[in-house]
């Protein structure tokens, strides 16, 4: 007998497949206008089956080439800012995650929720104290005070999930490693980070991933346009009078590239990080 | 003095008594077992030996030191887990070389040191052909092993093991049961183990602590836990079947028991009331019969389960069933009559309210007649 497709399958599926056109459809328009010239975007619009004919990498060559939109400095700096911003939470985060899974004192389901307050706060209402903090202490507009800046924010995060992932990790492994007189060090360094890699693979991604996407905290704290990350460039693609869409639409793209290959070289270990430590057993 | 030490320990988890005014003595080179039910604390009180948990009050001494306070790693104790809590990221010879690599300034050793003598542990265990694998891509039983191994190693004055062969199958599980034995007796190393396995316990033990809710309710070898358990939850705890209890009443000249009673002899008659005990009788001292025998009892088959040369027979008697264990083929269908014979000089007493042995009645019965 054949197997007969239930109903609410068949449904489900045709939802699910309507949701992700929808999702993907942003991404698809972009990638196409990015490969149009400017006269086609303006003269036909891009929501169709393109055109084959008239594909060109020019905005691409442009973007990267002009000297006037300076988009390698902002990759540069976005690179330096992210990579920064994201090893230093990691790190500190994973040194106190470990503390907090394997280690009872006092307060510390207070110091916990201060965490996660600190995960709640929304950004923009810290702005102006910080930016007097930044000019007071003299690192405004300087890498220094965006790094430390996206670092504070990154540890809060990367404590609460890093922590609850080591909480997965077999209590016994560390018990066994204490009995054979490992200290604190050792079984973080030798047992729980290399048991953890997915994990921290993951936060590491994430982090960057949020810290090369953003822009507010850039506009606000990076004004000198050597310093100035991606983000910021790629506004600076937009003129004042005219929006020449292609242009834009590849350097949108260009500047979204390197989170995206974070995600596609380790997508392996961001499902394992997410779902647990169960997953591999 | 004892080798280890256990004084007055009591563990507390929020409300819950894990472990309640423990005392224990262990000598050097003892093989001790901690037999218990789940939740009546012995993994507690073998992490409290390890170091793992702290004592609310009570002390650990080791050789004379009071130990309570320090860190698992510096009692010098080998620990093996249930799961063998082994590092899935190292192999075979990193694992066992993990407790001598951590310590190896502080133990003075070499990189060949070190190499020599986790070849020299993984040799006595079987183990130097699988050295290079990874832990998880061995069995259970080499896993096992490699537990062992690790836990050696370092030369350990105290092995500590919880409940180390219940991953294992069966079959495997007497192998290395036995091989176990033989490795603790060659090296002489005091060992403590835990377990629920009561055959287990009486087959590698040379005593046997049984725990019930927090408590030692008895210490002695496997021979005489069995034989003569001071409280009745030793008695239905260990032997496999238990041994059978039925509520009796003991009165001045006569114990009452469902479906027969015994007399007292004369100088027996001390009991001035009543007073409710357990009657207990292992199966392997009834006697059963299918036709009727002089002294025997009426009761009725209730259900017959072999168990390859033996058989075990459920014997209904008034409101209880009682099991015996005998190796004779019977022509009795269940429902039908059978008759049966205790061996009352086997038989125990237990207050009904303490669960305590009552040494002095048992004597008593033992020399009654039915």
């Amino acid at each position: 007998m054949k197997p007969r497709i239930k109903l609410s399958v068949i449904v489900i599926n045709v939802a699910m497949w309507a949701l992700a056109l929808v999702w993907i459809l942003p991404l698809y328009g972009l990638t196409l206008v990015s490969l149009m010239p400017y006269r086609v975007v303006v003269t036909e619009g891009w929501l169709r089956i393109p055109d084959l004919s008239v594909i060109t990498l020019k905005n691409y060559i442009d973007v990267l080439t002009n000297p006037l939109y300076d988009i390698g400095t902002g990759l540069r700096n976005s690179f330096v800012v992210a990579t920064l911003s994201t090893i230093i939470p990691v790190v500190a985060a994973a040194l106190a995650a470990y503390v907090f899974a394997n280690y009872d004192f006092t307060l510390k389901s207070m110091l916990f929720t201060v965490l996660l307050f600190v995960m709640m706060v929304p950004q923009q209402l810290c702005v102006v104290p910080l930016f007097f903090l930044f000019n007071r202490l003299g690192i405004y507009n300087t890498f220094t005070g965006i790094i430390l800046l996206h670092s504070a924010w990154g540890i809060a995060w990367s404590t609460f999930f890093l922590r609850n992932y080591f909480r997965l990790l077999p209590r016994s492994i560390i018990d066994a490693a204490r009995v054979d007189n490992a200290s604190d060090f050792a079984i973080f360094r030798r047992i729980v980070l290399p048991l953890s890699k997915p994990a921290l693979i993951t936060t590491s991604v994430m982090q960057f991933t949020w810290v090369w996407n953003d822009l507010f905290y850039g506009i606000v704290f990076l004004v000198s346009k050597d310093l100035q990350v991606v983000t910021q460039k790629v506004i600076m693609l937009k003129g004042e009078f005219v929006v020449d869409w292609g242009l834009l639409s590849a350097g949108a793209i260009l500047s979204m590239l390197p989170p995206l290959i974070a995600y596609a070289l380790f997508n392996k270990y961001f499902i394992q990080g997410v779902a647990g430590w169960g997953v591999r057993r | 003095m004892s080798f280890l030490q256990l004084v007055n320990i009591t563990k507390r988890f929020g409300k819950t008594m894990a472990v309640d005014n423990v005392s224990l003595g262990i000598d050097k080179g003892e093989f001790i077992v901690l037999l218990g039910p789940s939740g009546c604390g012995k993994t507690t009180t073998l992490r409290i030996i390890a170091g793992l948990e702290l004592p609310d009050s009570g002390k650990v001494v080791m050789e004379g030191r009071d130990v309570t306070y320090l860190e698992p790693g510096e009692r010098n104790v080998g620990m093996v887990f249930q799961d063998y809590a082994l590092y899935p990221h190292m192999t075979v010879f990193e694992n066992i070389a993990f407790p001598l690599d951590v310590n190896k300034r502080k133990l003075g050793l070499s990189k060949k040191d070190i190499e020599e003598r986790v070849l020299s542990v993984a040799r006595m265990l079987g183990l130097e052909e699988l050295l290079d694998r990874k832990v998880t891509q061995l069995s259970g039983g080499q896993q096992q092993r490699v537990a062992l191994a690790r836990a050696l190693v370092k030369e350990p004055k105290i092995w500590l093991m919880d409940e180390p062969l219940s991953n294992i199958d069966a079959l495997l599980r007497v192998q290395v049961r036995a091989e176990l034995k033989k490795l603790q007796m060659n090296l002489g190393i005091t060992t403590v183990y835990v377990t629920h396995d009561q055959v287990e316990a009486l087959t590698l033990a040379d005593r046997v602590a049984v725990m019930n809710k927090g408590r030692v309710v008895q210490v002695g070898a496997p021979r005489e836990i069995y034989e003569n358990p001071s409280h009745v939850f030793v008695a239905t705890f260990v032997g496999s079947p238990p041994m059978n209890i039925m509520e009796c009443k003991a009165l001045q000249d006569r114990v009452e028991c469902p479906g027969f009673s015994i007399k007292m002899p004369e100088e027996a008659r001390v009991l001035r009331g009543e007073t409710r005990v357990y009657l207990g009788i292992r199966p392997e001292h009834i006697e059963v019969f299918d036709k009727p025998v002089t002294g025997a009892i009426e009761g009725r088959l209730f259900l017959k389960e072999t168990l390859g040369s033996e058989q075990l027979i459920y014997i209904q008697l008034g409101d209880v069933v009682l099991k015996a264990r005998t190796a004779k083929e019977l022509a009795v269908g269940i429902g039908e009559q059978i008759f049966l014979k205790l061996n009352m000089t086997k038989a125990l007493v237990f207050d009904r309210e303490t669960g305590e042995l009552l040494q002095e009645l048992s004597e008593h019965v033992k020399a009654a007649y039915l």
